[in-house]
């Protein structure tokens, strides 16, 4: 097991380095300039010239590469073009936020999607399941931020209780915290809820077709016990591969909540920095994206043999 | 073995993790009521307003920093800083002496010597500045509150360029600040302006914060754009990026924010609707749509061809389609952008006569145009070049020019409008920009007014004539011989044809009622004389 975690950690580091190439190679090849940005658009051509002598960039792209790789070899991502400031500190600033809005999804998305998976499964053809799974395809197939103008609109423009965007530090206090990350998890949350209800439902319906489902209920074991304690933790497998591969969902989905609702995350962070085309920014934020993605799925991939005891590293 | 306390346990360390930059950071701030949070046009990416010509970190330096001198609502130069001036009578020798009491917000007194080291910065990236330090011999620092400017020439201008509002503004900074490269961004902000800027409450991208200075001695004059009385009325001013129309516009109506500089003008008719907020023009010189040409290649290196396009451009079929409400559009004839000093209507019957794509087609033809692909670059992200790209496509298709549009986001134009080649080799023959009115009203600072050849602004033309108008412009001394020089200027201009509007549109902006003293000018939104009421 730990060698296979080592191994695992390892190939991370491959990925990352892959993922730094890429990104590297597709923003310099890529039509734009901050220089130009920078100088305003009265600058003259000789000025936008001296700006880019200033920042390295009429240094030739694998001299840049290299610069660049031996600070991220050095933990440096880098300092922002434009605001002069370290990327690990604008990253530090935005991370609150960012881990918060994911969190309280990821919370609010699990309970909600297991919760009406087992329901839709346990209800399976009935006209709850199919209720269920008409809500679930809306979740899906609605725009995130849609739903965000609508929660905005009846939450925070008509009935006034909830604020239309923001954020507030969990260190002024747990209660405006939680309001303002109310309508962003759930517009975020609900088309993982929509993914993460269809797999449970499926993988459910799966299991409870299975022998010893059969077995539970000739034996009398209640409708509760039988569905969580037997089924559910039985169907995990796939809930938990869909909770990982919405990771990379949610990735996306932060960047367009945290617009919609004004929250100032790495979502903000990262789009605002592509529109200037500030370099490191970008570079730092996606690699960091990429590694927290590989760690991701290798927790989930972990947390199979909780699940299963059958499988082994 | 794993239990639910260990998990309790868990959780409650990561939320003292997540929560810990706040609660370094957390500290007593101004009630709601002393405070005004406003959303501007964008992002604060600079801190430093001479190293960038973006607005935002000019309003940023409006805040924290003061100036020498400050334009007023009749665009004449009032001294701010300074307490007395005069000029020798060879009109060679400016001499300045500085008010009492005036101090930075480190709590140093403000000296000549930042005031020379300020200047002197600032005239190295600013148009205006650069002009007039090509006839500055020296700037002798006579005395802590004393300085003067001495001139090989007699240079009228030159309390217009330390008063202007237009980006780069002559903010005074330290000496310790004001020495860094021009080329280099300062980065410590102290200024000895109405508001002090608080780095530990700000977030970049997020949100910038502003305190008022409790040291400042304002003027006793009424405030007047950047003269008179910068009375800080409120606590704190935060300035919010908030990026999306639709949030601002709620956001405004929730009372969460104040201030909305630019509201989309698609929402406009929600925000008029409610009792709550005041729409007002604040800039009413706006922004001009400009269509450059370049003149190295063909067809605009031949002036038919680019007199082609002064009657294929349509003065508001551009502004229409961007702005629907003619209520914040007009058309403009005036290469100086209308509603302002320079405004006049030499040579404009081309303009009073209204699109005519017959005789556009007849002088394309007249100069020899081969039809070689024009290269159009268009910005996908920016609406009203959008539209100017799909409108003059469809003009010049109308006109027989073979066009070639190019999209790409105004990152991508930016990179490309630099590029001298032939258009097949990577150059162009259009793009789409947009100025500010009270910029385009100077001949001298706006740079596309130039026309010096390999040294002008993107485009690159030439015309000696243009360039002497430009001086002579610079060298009027009174109101009446500067509209005279205007007017000849526009009156070559329109000959020679450096480039095409397309419209001016007047942004309105949007907010909280109950707040009192909005000054509204242009290039500058300024947070001094704002109070609220009730």
């Amino acid at each position: 097991m730990l060698a296979y975690v080592i191994r695992r950690l390892l190939s991370t580091l491959i990925v990352m380095a892959i993922v730094g190439i890429f990104v590297f190679l597709l923003l310099h090849l890529s039509p734009g300039d901050p220089a130009a940005i920078i100088a305003g658009d009265n600058a003259t051509p000789e000025q936008i010239t001296g700006i880019r002598q200033r920042l390295g960039l009429e240094d030739p792209l694998p001299v840049q590469f290299l610069r660049w790789f031996g600070h991220i070899a050095q933990g440096d991502l880098g300092v922002s073009i434009f605001s002069n400031e370290p990327v690990l500190k604008l990253v530090g600033q935005r991370l609150e936020p960012t881990i918060s809005l994911a969190l309280t999804t990821l919370l609010i998305a699990v309970t909600l999607a297991v919760t009406l998976g087992v329901l839709a499964a346990w209800k399976a053809n009935t006209w709850v399941d199919r209720l269920l799974m008409v809500v679930s395809v809306l979740g899906f197939s609605v725009p995130g931020f849609v739903v965000g103008y609508l929660l905005i609109y009846v939450f925070a423009i008509e009935l006034r209780w909830l604020p239309v965007q923001g954020y507030t530090p969990i260190a002024e206090g747990v209660v405006p915290w939680a309001r303002n990350l109310v309508l962003p998890s759930v517009t975020l949350g609900l088309a993982y809820v929509a993914l993460i209800a269809r797999i449970t439902r499926a993988s459910m319906l799966d299991v409870l077709a299975e022998d010893y489902i059969r077995t539970a209920k000739a034996k009398g074991v209640a409708n509760q016990s039988m569905l969580l304690k037997h089924a559910l933790k039985n169907a995990g497998v796939p809930i938990v591969t869909v909770i990982g591969i919405g990771v990379a969902l949610l990735f996306s989905g932060v960047v367009i909540t945290e617009t919609v609702f004004n929250i100032p995350g790495i979502g903000r962070l990262v789009v605002d920095a592509i529109a200037k085309r500030d370099y490191p920014i970008i570079q730092g934020v996606i690699l960091i994206f990429s590694g927290v993605y590989v760690l991701v799925n290798l927790l989930v991939d972990l947390s199979y043999t909780l699940i299963d005891p059958r499988i082994r590293y | 073995m794993t239990t639910r306390r260990h998990i309790l346990k868990a959780g409650a360390a990561a939320g003292a993790i997540i929560a810990a930059p706040s609660l370094v950071f957390a500290q007593a701030a101004p009630t709601r009521a002393r405070t005004l949070r406003a959303v501007m046009h964008g992002d604060l990416a600079s801190f430093d307003p001479i190293w960038t010509t973006a607005n935002m970190a000019s309003y940023h330096g409006g805040l924290i920093y003061d100036t020498l001198f400050g334009i007023d609502s009749q665009n004449q130069p009032q001294p701010q800083m300074v307490q007395s001036f005069n000029l020798s009578d060879d009109k060679l020798t400016w001499t300045f002496v500085l008010r009492d009491g005036l101090r930075f917000s480190s709590g140093e007194a403000v000296t000549s010597k930042d005031c020379v080291a300020s200047i002197r910065r600032w005239a190295v990236r600013d148009g205006g500045g650069q002009h007039m330090f090509r006839r500055v011999t020296d700037t002798p620092v006579v005395d802590e509150k004393t300085f003067r400017i001495v001139l090989r020439e007699p240079y009228p201008l030159l309390l217009d360029w330390l008063g202007k509002a237009a980006t780069n503004v002559c903010y005074i900074m330290r000496e310790k600040e004001a020495a860094t490269d021009p080329q280099t961004q300062i980065s410590e902000y102290i200024g000895s302006g109405p508001f002090i800027y608080n780095r530990g409450e700000s977030r970049q991208g997020a949100r910038y914060v502003y305190d008022r200075n409790p040291n400042y001695v304002p003027r006793s004059e009424p405030a007047s754009f950047m003269a008179g009385g910068k009375v800080a009325r409120m606590d704190r001013i935060i300035m919010e990026n908030m990026s999306d129309p639709q949030t601002q516009v709620s956001a405004l109506q929730a009372g969460e924010i104040d201030f909305l500089e630019w509201p989309s003008l698609d929402l406009i008719d929600t925000l008029e609707k409610d009792r709550n907020i005041k729409i007002e023009v604040m800039n009413q010189s706006g922004t001009m749509g400009w269509c450059r040409l370049n003149h190295l290649h063909p067809p605009f290196n031949n002036v038919l061809a680019r007199r082609a396009m002064l009657h294929l451009t349509h003065p508001t079929e551009v502004m229409k389609a961007t702005f629907g409400n003619e209520k914040y559009f007009r058309a403009c004839g005036s290469i100086f952008a209308c509603n302002t000093p320079t405004e006049n209507d030499a040579n404009t019957d081309w303009f009073k006569a209204g699109q005519n794509i017959d005789r556009a087609r007849q002088l394309f033809r007249e100069a020899g145009y081969d039809g070689r692909p024009v290269v159009l670059l268009s910005a996908s992200n920016v609406l009203h070049m959008t539209n100017a790209g799909l409108l003059y496509q469809q003009w010049l298709k109308a006109a027989g020019v073979n066009v070639e549009l190019v999209t790409s986001d105004w990152g991508g134009v930016v990179a490309r409008r630099a590029n001298r080649n032939p258009p097949d080799q990577g150059g162009w023959n259009i793009f789409f920009t947009s100025a500010s009115g009270a910029g385009y009203s100077n001949p001298v600072s706006l740079a596309g007014h130039a026309s010096n050849g390999a040294n002008a602004w993107f485009g690159w033309p030439t015309d000696e004539r243009n360039e002497q108008l430009r001086d002579a412009w610079a060298a009027a001394s009174t109101p009446e011989a500067r509209m005279q020089a205007a007017r000849a200027m526009q009156e070559n201009a329109w000959n020679y044809v450096p480039h095409v509007h397309y419209g001016q549109w007047l942004a309105p902006s949007a907010y909280r009622a109950n707040l009192t003293g909005m000054i509204g000018m242009p290039e500058l939104v300024p947070f001094w004389n704002v109070g609220r009421a009730g």
